[in-house]
């Protein structure tokens, strides 16, 4: 049992780590996340005893190992504990040989090197016996490493750390390292250190995420990496390369900086509050899963509940629910008649619902009051109908500040909108009457009307199906960087799944008034459950030369 | 890596006191004339081997020459002998190894095997031999050295040289159609410039030492100032007292020019090397 | 990785490795233009040492034996002279002559001693390997103990200390090193003899003479101790600075290896590559150590033999003990090459 009680390392006076907590049990597996500088790395040499200024407790079986002595620590060093490194190219000292090495982990705590030991040793990691008689330079990356950890497992330790264990290996290798550690690691505590979540995913039970020096989230890996819940894994796994990928990569704006004031998140968190400049938050757990926020995570920011329109017989909208969360793009997808645009139109409150409730940040929302549409705005399909042919371009973005009484600064702020919509600022560009633009800059126009109030939900029916491939290309990439810029939750309304699928983080298929699919985006398209979803996946358009199955 | 090489040098206490001596040393001899009355050969009216007196700050030798007088021209010699190697050395070594380096080709291939069978034979042998029969003068003397010497600076200019001509730098200047000449001023002598520096110290130190053995073994010119030169003669007079004044303030003033030169040439190639380097707090220190 | 067969398709199997047998020709190649080098410094020396008296102006007799040598010659003994040098024949012939009599061993004749210029030296060079032998040892083995503790050291006291220390001890030439210790020990405190291997005269025999030679061995030997030991501290220590950072020192103390072994299984270890690889260019620094510690404390080795010889001009003398250590230095080079391929496991294999 390896506990960790809010350890602390500082090198000259800037903190590295600041406050971790962990434990783990024999035969667990827990995978610690983060990218450069979130303090990995040092985190495992810490435990291992290679570092000065690390105050907390580390308790290996009830013992504090953090305050132990040079030499007791060096004892249980290569013994009780052992260590793999990132770095395999000099690793080995070049002048004696492999099985010298491997044999020196075994004399240095007083065992019984016998050379069949050694043997044994090399072929637990896929080593042949040969293997022993080269020195270092002979061999491969991949061998190195397998050397490496023959090394670590020489006299059985019970804890084992690994750094970035498959960093410099190709592929094939990666996935045959993968298939050694997952033998080596039962009935042991073993502590991956990974930027590299798709090896940690395979590799780990448990997953802690690691940011400046803080763990922000923790839980079960399959989970966590399916449904992250705080704000910096969620960016993490928008921006990792990997195959299950659908929506295009988002990077985090901003970047990591240590030593900030409150959490240390919280400057490039969409949905900061004051507290967050303040208060460091606290490790919790929040329903089976343990984070750092003090929102508790990623926070539902719209709830719809069992919302019910009829008109007539038809009913359009049949107990529809679903939550959407703060910073994510959740697509309708709905061929016409589905009742989808009746959704949207309850949702923002154009249309009176018969039954069912609409929550916007957890409080239910009755009559739309002007902080409601100062949170949520909507964009239409047809641009050069949303806006009035009779006022241009300023008095347009303009509206929503004039209808408010915002008082002045309105061309400022009118003028900062545009900007974050690409569109020149300009006094003759101001002017300009919608049958003046292209349908592009129209619904960029529109765009920026509905940005200038500052929203965090946007609506958006249907808002590229009027226009052309290359003009709907560049407004989708629009949107996604006002998503990752400001934090722009989206509740994104297609009849087309293929877009809908380049949008959306999580997919929701209308059939009827009813939803009757809902999931994150990947497993939607690549495992649908309902006959319907499969039949508009399988007749959505496909460049491949494949015969479509029928 | 930018590193301002001054500042590594006059940070480091070594450096400081090694650029402090050399400073000290040279201003002594360059004002040689005017911290004493005599002439280094000048046999003065004191009898030989007078004690220090305010006549004679350290006593005359056995000629009756002023002893303060032969010291501070003494270090003349020395330092040109030392500056003059360090100069003619390096230019050879910049101009054959830089050249070979940048053309490359048979030139490089023939200049480098010329190289390797010069560093080959054993350069004090040669001089010794050589000295014994032409009884050189300092200015023989910074031939005969920086001709032995040039082959083994010639070998690290031309692999600077070689590794620099990669550098990324440089490769983008080809692709603006920058010559080899700017090339050479702007990007490769610069980044060289303190690698010749450190080289030029050494240079410096081995031509003074050398001198200073030749002369202490009597194969230099006799008619040559040298510290070398006193130590020989006054070595002879061992057995009377006259060596405090006349033999230690050579060797002293020899081995502080030394040390002077080896602290400075320390502290800089010490900051040369990024591996040598003070570094802060890194893993592993316990 | 290496020793692969490499083999086009089609290609009937020749029954051996292709790629060792490239591997052995480069080796191969590699070694005689390795040699190559050392043959022709060694050409060089030669003929430097044959050229240098006959370009003197004047009679080749006296440029070679020098004036006060032709005084004392018989008639009888010139006339031999000039035929064993063919010194009436044309330079060729004459050089051809001298390299005959080189293979023979006959390195010339001394006038001073009057005997031939090898038996001369032969009697003379054991000293110098006895003095400069144990000084090289021990000055190498505190040098590299010292350098391994001050750099796993650095920046502490130990090490600025011992720094600070021997730089200024390597800034004494080392004829001075020599003739302070003489003065302080011999001359002030009377502690050591002022001169000599021996005793004179004393015929002493067994532990006695042991004894004896120890007694005047002590302070020429500390001298060059002193003197020698600053190169091999500094490389040594600015290696283990690097080496200590390297990769494989953390893989060490993570395996938990004490820091006995790190420092000097592993890290000493490592550093020992460069120290050896660089003997070769120190070789000109031992040189002139030896003689002028000889020199200074008259010690009666090759080193005061050469000095004798130049101070009488002993021309044959200076040119065969010059000859016999640019042969000494040639090889201890060529030693060193070769055993830095097996010190270095790396370099064994073609890249």
């Amino acid at each position: 049992m390896l506990e960790i009680k809010d350890l602390k390392v500082a090198y000259n006076g800037m903190g590295v780590l600041n406050g971790v907590d962990l434990s783990l049990a024999k035969g667990e597996v827990l995978a610690v996340i983060g990218e450069s500088g979130a303090g990995k790395t040092t985190l495992g040499l810490s435990i291992m005893g290679l570092l000065d200024g690390c105050s907390g407790k580390i308790l290996l079986d009830g013992r504090n190992i953090l305050t132990l002595g040079e030499e007791e620590h060096r004892k249980i060093r290569g013994k009780d504990m052992a260590m793999v490194f990132q770095n395999v190219e000099d690793a080995l000292d070049p002048v004696y040989k492999i099985s010298d090495q491997i044999e020196e982990a075994i004399l240095v705590h007083e065992g019984d090197a016998a050379a069949q030991k050694v043997i044994d040793l090399l072929r637990s990691v896929g080593l042949p016996a040969e293997k022993g008689a080269s020195h270092p330079h002979e061999l491969s990356g991949g061998e190195k490493q397998r050397v490496l950890i023959a090394m670590a497992l020489a006299n059985d330790p019970q804890v084992l750390i690994l750094d970035e264990p498959t960093a410099s290996l190709d592929a094939i290798t990666k996935a045959k390292m993968i298939k050694l550690l997952k033998e080596v690691a039962r009935k042991k505590i073993v502590l991956v250190a990974t930027h590299d979540i798709p090896t940690a995913t395979k590799l780990t039970d448990r997953m802690a995420v690691l940011y400046a020096g803080r763990i922000v989230e923790m839980g079960q890996t399959a989970d966590l990496v399916e449904i992250p819940r705080h704000p910096y894994t969620r960016g993490l796994l928008r921006s990792s390369l990997n195959m299950t990928t659908t929506k295009d990569l988002q990077g985090i704006p901003g970047r990591m900086v240590h030593g900030i004031k409150g959490c240390p998140f919280h400057l490039r968190c969409t949905q900061r509050i004051g507290r967050c400049a303040h208060e460091v938050p606290v490790l919790e757990d929040v329903g089976g899963r343990q984070i750092a926020c003090h929102r508790g995570g990623i926070v539902p920011l719209l709830e719809v509940n069992d919302l019910k329109r009829r008109f007539g017989s038809v009913r359009a909208v049949d107990g529809v629910s679903f939550t959407l969360y703060e910073g994510e793009t959740l697509a309708l997808v709905g061929e016409s008649g589905s009742g989808k645009t009746t959704l949207a139109k309850m949702v923002i409150g154009l249309i009176e619902p018969d039954g069912g409730e609409v929550r916007l940040e957890g409080d239910a929302v009755g009559r739309r009051t002007k902080e409601f549409y100062e949170r949520v705005q909507m964009i239409y399909q047809n641009p050069k109908e949303s806006i009035s042919h009779r006022m241009n371009v300023l008095e347009a973005v303009e509206e929503p500040l004039v209808v408010q009484n915002a008082g002045c600064g309105k061309l400022e702020r009118a003028k900062v909108v545009l900007e974050d919509v690409e569109l020149p600022g300009d006094g003759p560009f101001l002017k300009k009457y919608p049958h003046q633009l292209s349908g592009g800059e129209a619904q960029r126009v529109a765009i920026a009307r509905a940005l200038i109030l500052g929203p965090k939900l946007l609506v958006a029916d249907e808002p590229t199906s009027a226009l052309d491939a290359s003009v709907q290309a560049k407004i989708l990439k629009l949107l996604l960087n006002l998503q990752e810029r400001r934090g722009l939750t989206m509740l994104f309304i297609t009849h087309d799944i293929a877009l809908a699928r380049k949008v959306s983080d999580r997919m929701a298929v209308m059939l009827d008034g009813k939803i009757i699919e809902e999931g994150p985006t990947n497993e939607v398209i690549t495992s649908p459950v309902h006959r319907y979803t499969r039949r508009l996946i399988e007749t959505a358009p496909d460049l491949s030369n494949e015969l479509a199955s029928f | 890596m930018h590193v301002d090489y001054w500042k590594e040098v006059t940070g480091s206490n070594l450096g400081k006191t090694g650029l402090i001596i050399i400073g000290l040393i040279t201003a002594l001899a360059v004002s040689a004339p005017l911290l004493t009355p005599y002439d280094p050969h000048e046999k003065t009216n004191t009898e030989a081997f007078s004690t220090p007196s305010k006549d004679h700050w350290l006593g005359t030798n056995d000629v009756r020459q002023d002893i303060w007088t032969r010291l501070l021209y003494g270090a003349r010699t020395s330092l040109a002998v030392g500056f003059g190697v360090a100069v003619l050395s390096t230019f050879l070594s910049v101009l054959i190894g830089g050249t070979a380096a940048i053309f490359g080709g048979a030139y490089d291939r023939l200049w480098m095997r010329v190289v390797d069978a010069i560093i080959a034979v054993p350069s004090v042998i040669v001089i010794i031999l050589v000295a014994t029969y032409l009884r050189p003068n300092a200015a023989l003397i910074i031939l005969l050295l920086s001709l032995l010497n040039w082959p083994g600076g010639a070998r690290i200019i031309r692999a600077q040289t070689l590794s620099l001509k990669e550098r990324m730098h440089v490769s983008a200047a080809r692709t603006f159609g920058a010559s080899w000449s700017h090339i050479l001023l702007r990007h490769i002598i610069p980044d060289l410039g303190p690698i010749l520096i450190a080289m030029m110290i050494q240079d410096a130190r081995r031509a003074v030492f050398m001198e200073a053995g030749l002369s202490f073994l009597g194969i230099s010119d006799p008619s040559m100032i040298s510290w070398g030169k006193m130590m020989q003669f006054a070595r002879a007079y061992i057995y009377l007292d006259v060596w405090m004044w006349w033999l230690l303030p050579a060797g002293v003033a020899l081995s502080l020019t030394l040390i002077g030169l080896s602290l400075t040439g320390f502290s800089l190639e010490t900051g040369l090397d990024p591996r040598l380097r003070e570094e802060k707090n890194s893993a592993g220190s316990r | 990785m290496h020793n692969a067969q490499t083999r086009c398709p089609g290609e009937p199997d020749m029954g051996w490795d292709r790629s060792k047998v490239s591997t052995r020709i480069a080796q191969a190649m590699r070694h005689t233009t390795f040699f190559a080098n050392y043959a022709i410094a060694l050409f060089i020396i030669l003929t430097l040492n044959f050229v240098l008296p006959r370009l003197m102006p004047g009679d080749p007799l006296l440029a070679i034996y020098g004036e006060e040598a032709l005084v004392v010659m018989t008639p009888q003994l010139e006339a031999e002279l000039i035929q064993r040098f063919s010194l009436d024949q044309s330079m060729c012939e004459q050089f051809v002559a001298y390299l005959l009599a080189l293979l023979h061993g006959d390195l010339g004749y001394s006038y001073y001693y009057n005997e031939q210029v090898l038996d001369v030296i032969t009697a003379f060079l054991p000293w110098t390997l006895l003095l400069a032998g144990s000084a090289l040892i021990i000055s190498t083995l505190i040098g590299l103990a010292l350098g391994i503790e001050s750099g796993y050291r650095r920046g502490k006291t130990l090490d600025k200390t011992l720094l600070s220390g021997l730089m200024f001890l390597n800034g004494f030439p080392d004829f001075f090193v020599g003739i302070l210790l003489l003065l302080v020990f011999g001359v002030g405190l009377g502690l050591v003899p002022l001169s000599g291997g021996l005793t004179p005269y004393s015929d002493l025999t067994g532990l006695a003479l042991a004894g004896d030679i120890l007694y005047h061995l002590v302070t020429p030997l500390t001298a060059l101790v002193l003197v020698w030991i600053t190169s091999t501290y500094l490389l040594t220590r600015n290696t283990m600075i690097t080496t200590l950072k390297e990769g494989f020192i953390l893989t060490a103390r993570a395996k938990g290896c004490g820091r006995w072994r790190i420092k000097y299984r592993h890290a000493g270890r490592n550093s020992l590559l460069p120290v050896v690889t660089s003997t070769g260019l120190h070789l000109p620094h031992v040189i002139t150590g030896a003689l002028f510690i000889e020199i200074v404390f008259a010690y009666p080795g090759a080193g005061t033999l050469l000095y004798n010889s130049l101070l009488t001009r002993d021309y044959p003398l200076i040119q065969g003990i010059l000859l016999l250590v640019t042969i000494a230095v040639l090889a201890v080079n060529l030693l060193v090459d070769l055993l830095y391929h097996k010190l270095d496991p790396r370099v064994n294999h073609a890249r």
